[in-house]
This record gives structure tokens, C-alpha cells and sequence, in this order.
């Protein structure tokens, strides 16, 4: 009787997450697929119909202008810029936080605050930044640093910069979180012993710290990319919705026009799909790759 | 184990929560009115509720792009506002989702003729939005400081905007300009395509973009900019109001909902309707459109007569008229016309100048695509990459193409 009671008070916890996970993941997943396989549009949207994979075709084949395979590279340049200079940034960050150093907390709020400002905010302002006349970069390019002024939002090559550098100051403090953490996981015996090896710096930082904070950065890592390839705000803020032109589009953001401005449900849930599907690839790949999942101790 | 009824009756009611009934004595509204027309609409709701304290009015703001798609996924699921109120150009696509209801049945016809005919909303057939507000147009704003008399031909306006942009401290920068506005944006461009003589579409539907009125009117563009260089070298929305609430220009082609905001910056404005073009003998036609109600298609009939009492309530002559003075926004009702106010104050009476130059906006889905169609290639012109002739082009076949897309 007692086994029971156990289950039922397991079932009891378990039950409620479960439904919620079939209400906001599974359901949606679900309909998504169904959707992509529908001829769901503004003409058809409550008699919409499957028209098996005929949505797909056309994301591979319709001529859209970039095309999808022009937004697919774009989208990774986009994530691999991101996440580099998030990690490479992150990581040192926390290296020198991670020193005793006078006023550190002050240090570590400041370079915090990136992360803490909300994402719409900071699109604007770098927009405004980045104004040609007035934003504050190019008067400091051209006022103090006495270069040509940049035309930032009008070409689509420093249109997509300008999207990057927003992003890539945007995301750096959540690496260094995640990296600083782990860096005050690693015992300190380890460094002592090195020590008294004799190693150099250098030494230390590859064969203890880098080893030691990776399961920790691998998963980060994973969810950077993860987020970056998805960040739809960034790019639709800083340039309007992919100005100029069209040119600054990644995936996520051309999924959001087909499907809010133009009412092209089947053909946005078909590419959300790919997306989706890339992504997973992306994500297996790099986990197994890395090894993530094994331990380092 | 006295822990797991308390634990299903959580669950229980997290359940129940999730499934809410239509109130039948609450009208909620989803509407994208800025903060000042918030306030007023809040106010007047207030009142509705002194009125009828038995009745519960909610309204909730929604940015314009997200009203418009939350409210499709709300009215096809059966859920959503009893009301949505917005400009004219969603009745489109909601008629055509079929998740707004006709009107016409439930007016009597002497409430309906007291409003403009130019405030109600007819959709194939069926009247399917009523306006508490007439515009959402365009015009000239000015700032009296650096402009007596405002230009009313394409030629006063570049020879006065060469006269009003000046370096005052002689460093090579433009300190102040003669006219800002948000010019990689189509919907800004269509008063100077018209100007021209073009149009976005026919009566049917069908997109006019390759003409001498888009060429014409991008030249027009490219000419402020490049070689009388009396506009700014780049600016969206923000930067121009920012710039002439700076006072570092001295003209906007802004809309009738930025008024208060520069009234509340301080700055002594005065609207005029957009110059003329002289080489057609047009003037530059802003689109006009009324922004008002709809009724959500799942508002059950018997909450009808509710809704149907807020609406009268809501745009009675008194409640528009208060409107109207608090946000110098154009009234709907006929009776309002002749009044003192509406009449003699001069940015109302200006703006219904404008009014009248203007074009209605088309209702139809298909501005969407064609909006889409024009954007990319608009801007590639101001980027130098396009001539206006092959942007003309491009535009007309991309808009073809998207309509197609959209209509598959």
C-alpha cells in the first residue's frame, strides 16, 4: 500500500510538468509539423489542407530575393561571429576577474550590465549609434580617430557589422558568467602543484583552466548558438526589419516576415522546420564532437 | 500524504484558470493608440463606467504589427477582444480570414449617416469598420521659428529648404536642415509619387509601380538629397523627430499623430498640406485612412447590444469633440463640422486641407505585398545601386510576385 501511495505521489509531481510540456512543446511542435505540410495562408487559413511537401520545395527552390541559401550563409557568419567573439571575450573577461584584483565586484557589475539592459533598448540605441550624421560612432571615427565616416545602416556588408557588433556586446557578459563560475570551480591544488613544477602561465592556462572550465563552456556554448542562430531581435531592431533592402536578413528573421507580413503560415512553418533541423544537426554535432557530456575530473 | 489533495486542488484550479468564460458585462478592446490617445480613451472609458457600473471596459495596447497578428491567431481560435480598433487597411486581411463581423445589420442606418461617409469601412459589400478618427495622414509640419509662410510648390520647397539649411558654425557639418522625414520608409513616399502622378495600385487591386510617378518622384528624393543636399544623408522616424524637435530642422513630413508630441516639446508648429508638384499641377496625396472599431467575428450575439452601446458611447459627438481639441485629430461625426473649434483652429483646418488632397487607403491585402515589393528597391535607389528606372521595374514584378505568393 505504501509502494502505492509513493507512486501516486510521484505521478502526482511528475503529472502536472508533463502536461505543461505537452501544452507549450510537444502540441505546438506537433501543429508546427502540420502546418508545414498545409497550404495554410491568408486565402486558406481556417480551410487550409495538407499539400504534403510542397512548402518545402518551394523554400529551396522559390526565387526570393536573398535567396535561402544566400540567408542560410548569412545566418552562419551571423552565429559563428557571435558566439566566437562571445567566448573569446567571455573567457578573458573572466580570466582577469578571476585575478585578485582591487574593486572587482565594481568591475564585474559594470561588465555585467550589458546583459541586464533589455534587448530592445539596446537594439535602439546602437541603431541610433550607428546613424550615419549623428550617431556617436562615426563622430568618433571621423571627429577623433580622423577616418572616413561610415555608412553603417545604408550599405548591406556594415548594415550586417552593425548588427554584429550590437550582438556580440549584447552577449559577451552571459560567456563570461558562465566561464568565471568555472573558473572558481577548479581547485586551487591544482595551480599549487603546477607551481612547483615550474609551469608557465601559458602552461597552466591550457593544460588546467582551459580543460577544466570546458564542460562548463560546452553547454554554454551550445545554448549561445543555439540563441544566436534564433535572435530575431537583434537583427530586426538595429536594421529595421533587414534593411537595406532586404540585405540583412538571417533565417529567423525572414520566417518572421513570411509569416507576419505577408500571412504565408505553411511556407513559415515550413522553414521553421529547417531551421529546426539545422539546428539539431548543429547542436548533436557539436556536443559529440566536444565530448560533452563526459566528465573532466 | 496529507500533502496530495492540497496538490490536486492546485492543479484543479490552474485548470479552470486556463479556461476562461466570455464575461457577458465585460467589453475588453485591443487597440494602437499612442500614450496621449490612451489616456483620453481611458478617461472616456472611465465614464462608460460610472455611467454602468455593472459593466467592466478593459483596453489593452498593442504595438500596430503585433495587434494586427495576435489578434488573427486570437479570433481563429475562437478567443480574442470584443473590439479591435486600428487603422482601416487590417480590415483586408480580416475580412478575408473571416474574423470580424459586418455592421451595417447591426446600426440603424440614421446613427451611420451622422458619421463622413470617409469613416465607415466598406469591404465587399458589408460595412466592416467605423472611425472615431479621420486621417492618419501626412503633412508639412513646420517650426514658426525658422518658417513664416510654408511652401506650396515643389519649387518653394527646395528653394526654401536651400535657404533654411545652414552650417552656423562653418565647421562643414550641416547644422540644421531644411526638411527631415522618415524617407527609406514607402508609406513616406507615396505624397511625392502621387505628387508625380503615380498611384500603388489600380481599382482592382493590381499593382501600378512601374511608372513616371515612382521614377519621378525617387529622382525627386535622390535630387533633396544628393544635389540640393537639403535633407539629411540618412534618417528613419526617430532621427527626424529627434531632429526637428532639436530644432536642427526646420520642416518634417510627419503625421497627424506626432502634433501633440511636438506641441509638448515646445515647439510652435503650424501644418500645412504638402507642396504641389508644379511640372504635373498635382499635389503630393498622402494616404488617408480612418482608424476605428471592429467587432471581433466570436463576440456572441446576445453581448451584442453591450457592444453596440460602448460604441455609440465611445463616439458621440461630445467624446470625439473632446478628442479632437486634446489631440487636434480630424472628428468622424457630421454635426461636429460646424463646430467653432473644428472649424476655425488652424491646424485642423489645415489638416483637413491635407485630408482633401489626399487618397483613401486602399483596404485591400494585397498593400502588403506591395509595400514588401517597394521597400527593398526604394532603398537600393537611395543606396546608389539602383537607377529609379530599374527600381520602377523591379518593384512592379516583385509585387507581382508576392501578391501570387500570398494569394496561392
Amino acid at each position: 500500500m505504501n509502494k502505492l501511495y509513493r507512486k501516486i505521489f510521484i505521478a502526482i509531481f511528475v503529472v502536472p510538468s508533463f502536461l505543461i510540456l505537452i501544452g507549450v512543446v510537444f502540441y505546438p511542435f506537433l501543429y508546427n509539423v502540420v502546418i508545414s505540410l498545409s497550404n495554410m495562408n491568408l486565402r486558406h487559413i481556417t480551410d487550409w489542407h495538407l499539400v504534403g511537401l510542397n512548402q518545402y520545395q518551394k523554400v529551396f527552390t522559390e526565387p526570393t530575393q536573398p535567396s535561402f541559401y544566400d540567408i542560410f550563409l548569412k545566418t552562419i557568419i551571423w552565429t559563428v561571429a557571435n558566439v566566437l567573439f562571445h567566448v573569446v571575450i567571455g573567457v578573458f573577461l573572466a580570466l582577469i576577474l578571476n585575478q585578485s584584483i582591487r574593486g572587482k565586484s565594481v568591475y564585474r557589475t559594470l561588465l555585467i550590465l550589458p546583459w541586464a539592459i533589455p534587448q530592445y533598448i539596446v537594439a535602439l540605441t546602437w541603431r541610433g549609434m550607428f546613424n550615419y550624421e549623428y550617431g556617436s560612432i562615426n563622430l568618433v571615427l571621423t571627429k577623433y580617430l580622423h577616418l572616413p565616416a561610415v555608412e553603417w545602416l545604408k550599405n548591406p556588408t556594415e548594415a550586417f557589422l552593425a548588427c554584429i557588433l550590437t550582438n556580440v556586446w549584447l552577449g559577451f557578459p552571459f560567456m563570461m558568467v558562465v566561464a568565471l563560475g568555472a573558473l572558481q570551480s577548479i581547485p586551487h591544488e591544482l595551480y599549487e602543484a603546477a607551481d612547483i613544477d615550474g609551469a608557465s602561465w601559458f602552461y597552466k592556462l591550457k593544460n588546467i583552466t582551459l580543460p577544466l572550465i570546458r564542460p562548463v563552456m560546452i553547454p554554454a556554448i551550445t545554448l549561445g548558438i543555439v540563441w544566436t542562430f534564433n535572435n530575431l531581435n537583434i537583427i530586426w531592431l538595429v536594421s529595421n526589419g533587414g534593411e537595406p533592402s532586404d540585405s540583412t536578413h538571417i533565417l529567423v528573421s525572414f520566417v518572421y516576415k513570411a509569416a507576419f507580413n505577408l500571412y504565408r503560415y505553411g511556407y513559415a512553418a515550413a522553414l521553421s522546420m529547417v531551421i529546426f533541423v539545422v539546428l539539431l544537426v548543429l547542436s548533436l554535432t557539436f556536443m559529440k564532437k566536444t565530448k560533452a557530456t563526459e566528465a573532466a575530473y | 500524504m496529507r500533502f496530495v489533495p492540497v496538490f490536486v486542488l492546485i492543479f484543479a484550479s490552474l485548470l479552470a484558470a486556463c479556461t476562461p468564460e466570455r464575461d457577458p458585462k465585460r467589453v475588453v478592446i485591443w487597440h494602437q493608440m499612442r500614450v496621449d490617445e490612451r489616456v483620453i480613451l481611458e478617461e472616456q472609458m472611465k465614464k462608460y463606467m460610472s455611467l454602468h457600473p455593472d459593466v467592466h471596459l478593459e483596453a489593452i495596447y498593442k504595438e500596430t504589427e503585433e495587434l494586427r497578428s495576435g489578434f488573427i491567431i486570437a479570433a481563429i481560435a475562437g478567443q480574442g477582444p470584443d473590439l479591435v480598433y486600428g487603422p482601416s487597411d487590417q480590415v483586408g486581411p480580416f475580412q478575408v480570414m473571416n474574423i470580424i463581423r459586418p455592421m451595417e445589420p447591426l446600426f440603424d442606418t440614421s446613427w451611420l449617416n451622422s458619421f463622413t461617409p470617409k469613416a465607415l469601412t466598406w469591404y465587399k459589400g458589408h460595412l466592416y469598420q467605423i472611425a472615431d478618427k479621420l486621417g492618419n495622414h501626412l503633412t508639412l509640419v513646420y517650426n514658426k521659428k525658422f518658417v513664416q509662410k510654408p511652401p506650396e510648390t515643389d519649387e518653394e520647397l527646395v528653394a526654401l529648404c536651400r535657404k533654411l539649411t545652414v552650417d552656423t558654425n562653418g565647421d562643414g557639418r550641416t547644422d540644421r536642415y531644411g526638411l527631415v522625414w522618415n524617407y527609406t520608409e514607402p508609406f513616406f513616399f507615396v505624397p511625392f509619387m502621387s505628387g508625380f502622378g503615380g498611384w500603388v495600385m489600380d481599382d482592382s487591386g493590381h499593382p501600378t509601380l512601374d511608372n513616371r510617378g515612382v521614377i519621378d518622384g525617387l529622382k525627386f528624393i535622390r535630387d533633396l538629397r544628393d544635389k540640393y543636399k537639403v535633407i539629411p544623408a540618412e534618417a528613419d522616424y526617430n532621427i527626424a523627430d529627434a531632429l526637428f524637435k532639436d530644432g536642427k530642422a526646420a520642416m518634417i513630413i510627419n503625421g497627424d499623430w506626432s502634433w501633440s508630441g511636438y506641441r509638448k516639446a515646445e515647439i510652435d508648429i503650424g501644418v500645412a498640406p504638402l507642396p504641389k508638384i508644379t511640372e504635373t499641377g498635382l499635389w503630393c496625396a498622402p494616404m488617408v485612412s480612418p482608424k476605428g472599431y471592429s467587432i471581433n467575428r466570436n463576440v456572441p450575439d446576445e453581448k451584442i447590444p453591450l457592444i453596440l452601446d460602448v460604441l455609440k458611447f465611445l463616439m458621440s459627438p461630445e467624446n470625439e469633440l473632446e478628442t479632437g481639441k486634446a489631440l487636434s485629430t480630424m472628428p468622424t461625426r457630421v454635426s461636429l463640422y460646424s463646430d467653432p473649434f473644428i472649424e476655425n483652429d488652424e491646424i485642423l483646418k489645415n489638416s483637413r486641407e491635407q485630408i482633401e488632397h489626399g487618397r483613401a487607403m486602399p483596404v485591400v491585402p494585397e498593400l502588403r505585398a506591395i509595400w514588401d515589393a517597394m521597400r527593398p528597391n526604394y532603398q537600393a535607389v537611395l543606396g546608389g545601386v539602383k537607377t529609379p528606372e530599374d527600381a520602377a521595374r523591379d518593384m512592379q514584378a516583385l509585387a507581382l510576385r508576392k501578391i501570387e505568393e500570398m494569394n496561392e
